[in-house]
């Protein structure tokens, strides 16, 4: 039995495993003791690695190429040679007759890491001649990204994940740790123990809220309002750092003006809360030495998202709780290496590095690199454009890598529609998914723990996975890197690696913030956090350092904004709110931990619609039957969970379920900034279904329909 | 005094992680891989309630009302905790009511065909189950090193001993500072 250290492939956190192989398989793990777990791991790092060995719970692993030769017709298995033959000329004659940007891509988030990230939007930007290209952090964290890149530079987290258990004050907003994050969860208990004041504001009873000295259960839909008004009781009450304003900081006098109407008195029907409750918390996060702000779903899955998260940036910097240990803020990422995905450049304004594609001069310096004669100028598409730009006719083929959007992304009926008129899907996966039934070519990669790579973790980690296992004997897949190379020289560019450390040094000789982060200095628990600008570098945990924030000027910008309220409006046809949430068991879209045995154990179909005991009661609804769940777009079958950590008038929904699939239901409303989708509100009702035993018929039915078909797909 | 294990509630997340090391210490096939919903019968429950989370699992009484409950003497008193003999067990569930925490579950397992006696029926069978202590597992009950905040804890006599004594300590610490008379 040999050990491999790996990273785990589920959320940001970055936790170190070492995988128990024998014998080519993977038959345990065991936590290691990496910078951020410190020897623990939660369910998922224990058990969530026998998705390796196919066990076909949930949805078969992809062994062979396929394509389908007509729309309409069956998928077909066909050597690599056909299937490249095969994608790449379609792909070619759709760039030929409708132009680079009729072509969208998709980075991977999950878990196939940051080289083939980087070859993948390689392959858009050099081969293809896009900026087409983009990643899941759009529907997650890309209102982090566009918020903090604006106010302080760079769009992550500023401090580190280790430093939360020193920080004396911890802002919780909208992020549920214990469910999204279990190992950064555990920081925040430490903290407690430290002595550390805990704020709480989200509308449910989070786990965390029961560590919280004050927790604000705000209205769904208020965050502006309640964070405008915390920026109005520091400045009225003079709670603020003058003297850290003035210096480092910008834009204080339009700030102050647009916060000056949000007191406490003003918000309270907006949020909901108790004027005297605001007060406190916002003076007992100015009063600490040291105060840290963490956040997730609960701000950027909104319409207004980017406004809140720069915002919450505001209040750090304003309270001068930046540029030091234990401080700032902290957009604590979901998928484990949706950071990286973004480090990358899968996304369609910035290239490797973070370098926009309006800058000219870093254009001329990979187009120099990549040997191709420019880059294109224009920001891409984003996912969620992705839709609407078919609908528009300017998309025509769609090259998805390592992604499910017909489960992931909103409004889904839509999604299918527009879909369906597409030219030329490619999906490039590992498992049977929802989206590659329709797809028209199917690459099969390697999985996790089948190759190397280097993750990034939530806090700007740097670290490498090592192979732990060859895929098994009758696989005919590759490295998600050879696949997109394959592709590159079948449409005339030349793109050969031979192992993910020659892509590493590729791109970290092309990126200024990653130079330094060399592959030895990542071997074994190594970890790197970006900026780590040279090879004697230790990396940066803490960024800003002399008060430097990385904008144009120098300083951090203030900035706040009227509040809007969510899109749709609850009624008498649609009295809920209905707000998507995380399940702790279970990963994105599911097709990694719903084919491991303990995971989907804890948790399957058709999943949970969690809803107070009163509001129940006003809908005829047992707790544990099934129910209907309707909204304007769509109606699924669910289970109820009668729950009262909820709040009245909202429901909660986890999005991975195939039966009681929430994005069914979710509306297509964007952020106009990140166009990152409003999934926290969508107006449902909740239905009784009299006869139960037809219900659960129905559910085992549908979900052993969808499973076969799966099956039966794969195996072609 | 018997051993048990305790959870100290305001570290527990709820995540469950100490249901699956629970389930696989005691597997019903081999390991985390042969979990299914059927066989899923963790010897600890993770309980939400108001506002407490904590998994809940047998406190090992010395006076213990399931083993005063059971009619076949199925469960006793054994070394410091209390034990079942599956052997004994006849389903009836009589010790389930018995327990003032909800620790006890019976279940129905598929019986096993014993060599050589292909004839017997195959009815299943039932086995009242609880935490055991993973007697018989080196490292201690699986349960608590899975736990990433550490919620769990065996306690025994020394454990006791020396919780007692910094509540004394502590209580000292108190008197001094409030009472005069």
């Amino acid at each position: 039995m040999k050990k491999v250290i790996t990273v785990c492939p589920y959320c940001g956190s970055g936790c170190k495993i070492n995988l128990l192989v024998k014998d080519n398989k993977v038959v345990g793990a065991e936590a290691a003791n990496g910078v951020t777990n410190q020897g623990e791991l939660c369910l998922k790092g224990y058990y969530g690695w026998d998705f390796l060995n196919d066990t076909k719970l949930l949805t078969p692993r992809l062994k062979r190429p396929m394509i389908r030769r007509q729309k309409g017709g069956e998928l077909e298995a066909v050597s690599w040679d056909e299937a490249i033959e095969f994608a790449s000329s379609r792909l070619k004659a759709i760039k030929e007759k409708y132009g680079p940007d009729s072509i969208m891509l998709t980075g991977s988030s999950r878990g196939t890491g940051n080289e083939s990230n980087y070859v993948a939007q390689k392959f858009a930007r050099a081969v293809i001649g896009t900026n087409n290209i983009d990643c899941c952090a759009r529907v997650c964290h890309g209102p982090s990204v566009a918020g903090l890149m604006q106010t302080l530079g760079n769009g992550a987290m500023s401090n580190s994940i280790v430093e939360i258990e020193d920080t004396k004050c911890i802002l919780v907003f909208g992020y549920n740790a214990a469910d999204s994050h279990p190992i950064v969860a555990r920081r925040l208990i430490k903290a407690k123990e430290k002595g550390a004041k805990i704020i709480v504001c989200d509308p449910r009873y989070i786990e965390t809220a029961r560590l919280a000295d004050l927790f604000l259960p705000l209205k769904n839909g208020s965050n502006m309002a309640l964070v405008n008004a915390f920026a109005n009781v520091l400045i009225s009450e003079n709670l603020y750092k003058q003297d850290f304003v003035a210096r480092y900081a910008e834009g204080f006098e339009e700030y102050k003006a647009m916060v000056a109407k949000y007191t406490p008195e003003y918000t309270a029907e907006i949020t909901g809360l108790d004027p005297q409750l605001v007060r406190d918390a916002i003076r007992m996060y100015a009063a600490a030495p040291s105060a840290t702000i963490l956040w997730g779903m609960g701000v950027t899955q909104w319409g207004q998202a980017v406004d809140v998260v720069k915002g919450l940036s505001s209040l750090a910097t304003i309270t001068g709780n930046l540029a030091r240990p234990n401080v700032g803020v902290g957009p604590v990422r979901g998928q484990n290496n949706v950071q990286g995905a973004c480090d990358m450049g899968a996304l369609p304004n910035t290239l490797p590095g973070y370098y926009y594609v309006t800058d000219a001069a870093a254009r001329e310096k990979f187009a120099k690199a990549w040997g191709v004669p420019s880059i294109p100028a224009e920001k891409g598409y984003g996912l969620t454009d992705v839709p609407h730009k078919i609908a528009e006719g300017k998309l025509k083929a769609n090259y998805i890598f390592g992604e499910d959007p017909l489960q992931t992304e909103p409004d889904l009926g839509m999604v299918r529609r527009e879909f369906e008129k597409l030219e030329l899907i490619i999906v490039q996966d590992i498992f049977m998914t929802k989206t590659a039934m329709i797809a028209d070519v199917i690459f099969p990669a390697t999985s996790w723990g089948e190759h190397e790579n280097v993750f990034s973790s939530a806090d700007r980690g740097f670290q490498r996975c090592y192979k732990a296992i060859d895929p098994p004997a009758d696989f005919d897949v590759k490295d998600d890197w050879e696949i997109h190379s394959m592709m590159a020289r079948a449409m005339g560019y030349p793109m050969q690696y031979n192992n993910a450390q020659e892509i590493w040094d590729e791109l970290r000789g092309l990126c200024d913030l990653y130079t330094g982060a060399t592959w030895d200095k990542m071997a074994d628990l190594g970890y790197v956090q970006w900026p780590c600008p040279t090879e004697d570098h230790p990396g940066t945990p803490w960024l800003y350092e002399g008060n430097k924030f990385d904008t144009p000027s120098g300083k951090a910008q203030l900035f706040a904004a009227e509040w809007r309220a969510p899109l749709e409006k609850v009624d008498a046809d649609y009295p809920l709110g209905l707000c998507t949430v995380r399940e702790v068991g279970h990963y994105s879209c599911r097709s990694m931990t719903g084919n491991c045995s303990a995971l989907q154990t804890l948790a399957d179909e058709p999943g949970f619609v969690q809803i107070h005991p009163e509001d129940a009661k006003t809908y005829g609804v047992k707790d544990q039957a099934l129910v209907w769940v309707s909204s304007r777009r769509g109606k699924v079958i669910t289970r109820a969970n009668l729950n009262d950590r909820v709040n009245k008038g909202a429901v909660y929904m986890t999005y991975q379920w195939w039966i009681g699939a929430c994005n069914e239901l979710t509306v297509d409303h964007l952020d106009p900034v990140s166009k990152t989708p409003e999934y926290k509100f969508s107006a449902v009702k909740v239905e009784a279904i009299a006869d139960q035993k037809w219900a659960e018929t129905h559910v085992q039915n549908e979900y052993g329909k969808m499973k076969a078909d799966m099956r039966k797909a794969a195996q072609a | 005094m018997n051993r048990f294990v305790i959870a100290e509630a305001s570290k527990c997340i709820g995540c469950r992680t100490c249901e699956i090391a629970c389930a696989v210490a005691h597997p019903v096939g081999s390991g985390a891989q042969a979990l299914s919903p059927q066989t899923f019968s963790p010897r600890l429950t993770v309980v939400r309630s108001g506002s407490v989370t904590a998994p809940i699992l047998c406190r090992h009484c010395d006076d213990a009302p399931c083993a005063r409950a059971c009619p076949n003497n199925a469960i006793s008193q054994t070394g410091d905790s209390v034990q079942i003999d599956q052997s004994r067990c006849i389903g009836c569930k009589t010790c389930v009511v018995a327990c003032p925490y909800g620790a006890m579950t019976v279940v129905s397992v598929p019986a096993q065909a014993q060599p050589g006696s292909f004839l017997t029926s195959l009815r299943p069978r039932a086995e009242a189950r609880k935490c055991d202590l993973c007697v018989g597992r080196a490292e201690g009950p699986a349960c608590i090193p899975a736990c990433p905040t550490k919620a769990l804890h065996l306690i025994d006599q020394e454990t006791m001993a020396a919780t007692l004594r910094r509540r004394q300590e502590q209580a000292v610490q108190n008197l001094a500072a409030s009472v005069t008379l």
